[in-house]
């Protein structure tokens, strides 16, 4: 049997919009094993988003099979599955307004079950791992855009999950920010031997995954490679 | 306390941020529910009052002949060893005409066993100079207030009473005169009626006027403390003989009491769409906030919430403001019932209307009595539909897709 975290087979989707049909993915293979991290890249409107909706269970293919850790996702059960299997990272933050950093990060553990004294430690844990252990009790809106995501990425990893799904978690940061984001990204899924499926327009942010993958015409296909880094 | 639970009350109280929009919501709904609060406790302390206005003056219970009670102490006998029953004093009443000086009035003359009428009643309570009521003999009547007023007539005043057996002597060519009273009290219960339109004597006097002989209009009772009225009364009727009844105090009052709550359903239904209103609001407002808080729904979706508790989430928010809002109001409406004779006096002070006000109610303080059902009735009422407000906004949220939500970027 395969080890693979997330086996892709076949996945198709199109969208209805009005009277015209947009065949957005065709036919797409992916599978990631433990603690692999890669990478998509692809033109604007190319369908990444859309892909990682797929692979999140968020969305359900016209055609294709998906399955997470060896078992098959059914629609039906990926809403109660997901919050153990996979964390997600957008490109906006989506932090609760209303809430402070810490309750943030452990709202991931609470939409699961009511936090007890571990969740507690854990999303403390998270939160000085990814810098903002002093920024606990502030509200998202006292923080600035790298920070969020910083949060962000901290609530993404609350559950431990197997893996983590980014899509362009950069692309609100200014470079700098975004480069220190993806390192911390990268690190602490290296960590926890997360796996991870960073979809990104950043060249170099790509290059420091194991893998690099390119969505093009509804269809993923490897990137020429050259000397890659282990990770 | 599950996150929907507790998300909710995050978003209605805000971490370090004054919850403007809930406390409008609650404040609608709490407004709506002082309104009804107070409009059923003046409803219901009308009732109230004539309760104890009859009881107080009458007892629980009456037993009426089908004409005369010919054998008062037979039928006394009787209810007597009835359980239940506490005392008995038999009277007799009706309208008679009262003259002095040359004014006219029309009450009722009630005929009082002085042996037993402190047992029944607690008229001694309305009446003043205190003691009035053992200084009554056959030549001694108490006025009621107004009446008196109306008569001119003071304390040791004497007043001409005509009965109205008058008419059938006249036809005989028989000479009838008046009689005549010494007034040695007044009474005040404070209820318009009964202030004004009253003459106390003693039975034996009624009977006089009457022409009764030994026989009287009927009995009144008081039951003990505690004791189930219907089945009391129910206990009577089965030992009276076919010709006598006894009535429980709101039967003779059925008519008044079916409109007295005629009209309180009737407010109660009017003001209920306060709290409806307010439920619109609540409505809108949750609607506002399930579209400006479109993305965070559809990343609880991805952190694996379920469309149910998104549901949840909402339903409980407006289900908290519906709790909030009727514990608001309720404290409201229980706070200005606490000074409402306040308020009322200083408004008819202010209108100089103090006089007209106590003519058309009645009674002389606005009453209140807090029934427990009316009290359930309106906090389940408001917080029910409060709580259906949540609804249509619940429903909006957990028919987002997270996909959909998401993308809205
Ligand atoms: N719900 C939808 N209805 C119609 N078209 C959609 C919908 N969602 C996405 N698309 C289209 O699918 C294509 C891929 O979108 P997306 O996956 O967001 O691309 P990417 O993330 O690569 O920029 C785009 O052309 C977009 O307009
Ligand atoms: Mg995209």
């Amino acid at each position: 049997m395969s080890d693979f975290i997330l086996t892709a087979r076949g996945l198709a989707k199109t969208y209805q919009s009005g009277d015209r049909k947009i065949g957005v993915l065709r036919n797409v293979e992916l599978e990631v094993s433990a603690g692999e991290s890669v990478s998509i890249r692809g033109e604007s409107g190319s369908g990444k988003s859309t892909l990682l909706n797929l692979l999140a269970g968020l969305d359900t293919p016209d055609a294709g099979t998906l399955s997470w850790a060896g078992t098959p996702v059914a629609m039906g059960e990926a809403t109660r599955r997901r919050a153990d299997f996979l964390g997600m990272v957008f490109q906006s933050f989506y932090l609760i307004p209303e809430i402070d950093a810490f309750q943030n990060v452990l709202m991931a553990a609470r939409i699961r079950r009511a936090p007890g004294p571990a969740e507690k430690a854990r999303a403390r844990d998270l939160l000085a791992r990814v810098g903002l252990a002093e920024r606990a009790s502030h509200l998202p809106s006292q923080l600035s855009g790298g920070e969020r995501q910083r949060v962000a990425v901290a609530r993404a990893l609350m559950n431990s999950p197997r893996l983590l799904l980014a899509d362009e978690p950069t692309g609100n940061l200014d470079e700098q920010t975004g480069d220190s984001v993806i390192e911390l990204l990268l690190d602490l899924c290296r960590e926890s031997g997360t796996s991870l499926v960073l979809v990104t327009h950043n060249l170099a942010h790509a290059a420091k995954t194991r893998r690099s993958l390119f969505l093009h015409e509804g269809v993923l296909r490897p990137v020429a490679t050259g000397p890659r880094p282990v990770g | 306390m599950p996150w929907y639970l507790y998300l909710a009350l995050k978003q209605l109280f805000p971490t370090g941020r004054f919850p403007f929009f809930t406390a409008i919501s609650v404040m609608g709904v709490a407004l709506g529910v002082m309104v009804l609060t107070i409009v059923t406790s003046v409803m219901g302390g009308f009732g109230y009052e004539i309760r104890r206005m009859i009881v107080e003056t009458e007892g629980e219970v009456t037993i009426k002949p089908r004409v005369l009670l010919e054998d008062a102490p037979a039928t006394l006998a009787i209810v007597r060893r009835i359980p239940g029953v506490a005392a008995a004093s038999p009277y007799a009443k009706g309208p008679v005409m009262v003259m002095s000086q040359g004014i006219p009035a029309f009450p009722i003359f009630r005929g009082l066993d002085l042996d037993s009428v402190n047992s029944v009643t607690n008229l001694a309570r309305f009446v003043s100079p205190a003691g009035a009521i053992d200084q009554l003999d056959d030549d001694a009547v108490i006025l009621s207030a107004q009446l008196a007023q109306t008569l001119g007539v003071r304390l040791g005043d004497t007043v001409e009473i005509y009965s109205p057996l008058l008419i059938e002597k006249l036809k005989s060519d028989e000479v009838f005169l008046p009689r005549q009273f010494r007034v040695v009290g007044q009474l005040y219960v404070g209820h318009q009626q009964l202030d004004s339109s009253m003459v106390y004597g003693t039975l034996r006097a009624a009977q006089e006027i009457y022409g009764l002989g030994r026989r009287v209009h009927g009995i009144n009772l008081r039951l003990a403390p505690g004791a189930g009225e219907e089945a009391v009364v129910a206990r009577i009727n089965a030992a009276l003989p076919a010709d006598q009844r006894a009535y429980l105090w709101m039967e003779s009052w059925a008519d008044f009491l079916w409109v007295l709550n005629l009209e309180k359903s009737i407010n109660f239904f009017l003001l209920l769409f306060i709290v409806i209103i307010a439920a619109f609001s609540v409505m809108s407002s949750l609607l506002i906030s399930v579209v400006r808080k479109t993305r965070e729904i559809g990343l609880l979706g991805a952190l694996g919430a379920s469309p149910r508790q998104v549901a949840l989430c909402f339903c409980a928010q407006a289900f908290v403001i519906g709790v909030t809002g009727t514990g608001l109001g309720l404290a409201l409406g229980f706070g200005i019932l606490a000074v409402r004779n306040e308020i009322v006096h200083g408004l008819t002070n202010l209108l100089q209307r103090q006089q007209t006000l106590q003519q058309f109610y009645q009674f002389a303080d606005l009453p209140a009595h807090t029934l427990p059902r009316d009290l359930v009735v309106t906090t389940v009422a408001a917080i029910v539909i409060s709580t259906l407000a949540g609804l249509l906004p619940a429903w909006r949220a957990a028919k987002l897709k997270p996909v959909e939500a998401l993308r809205g970027e």
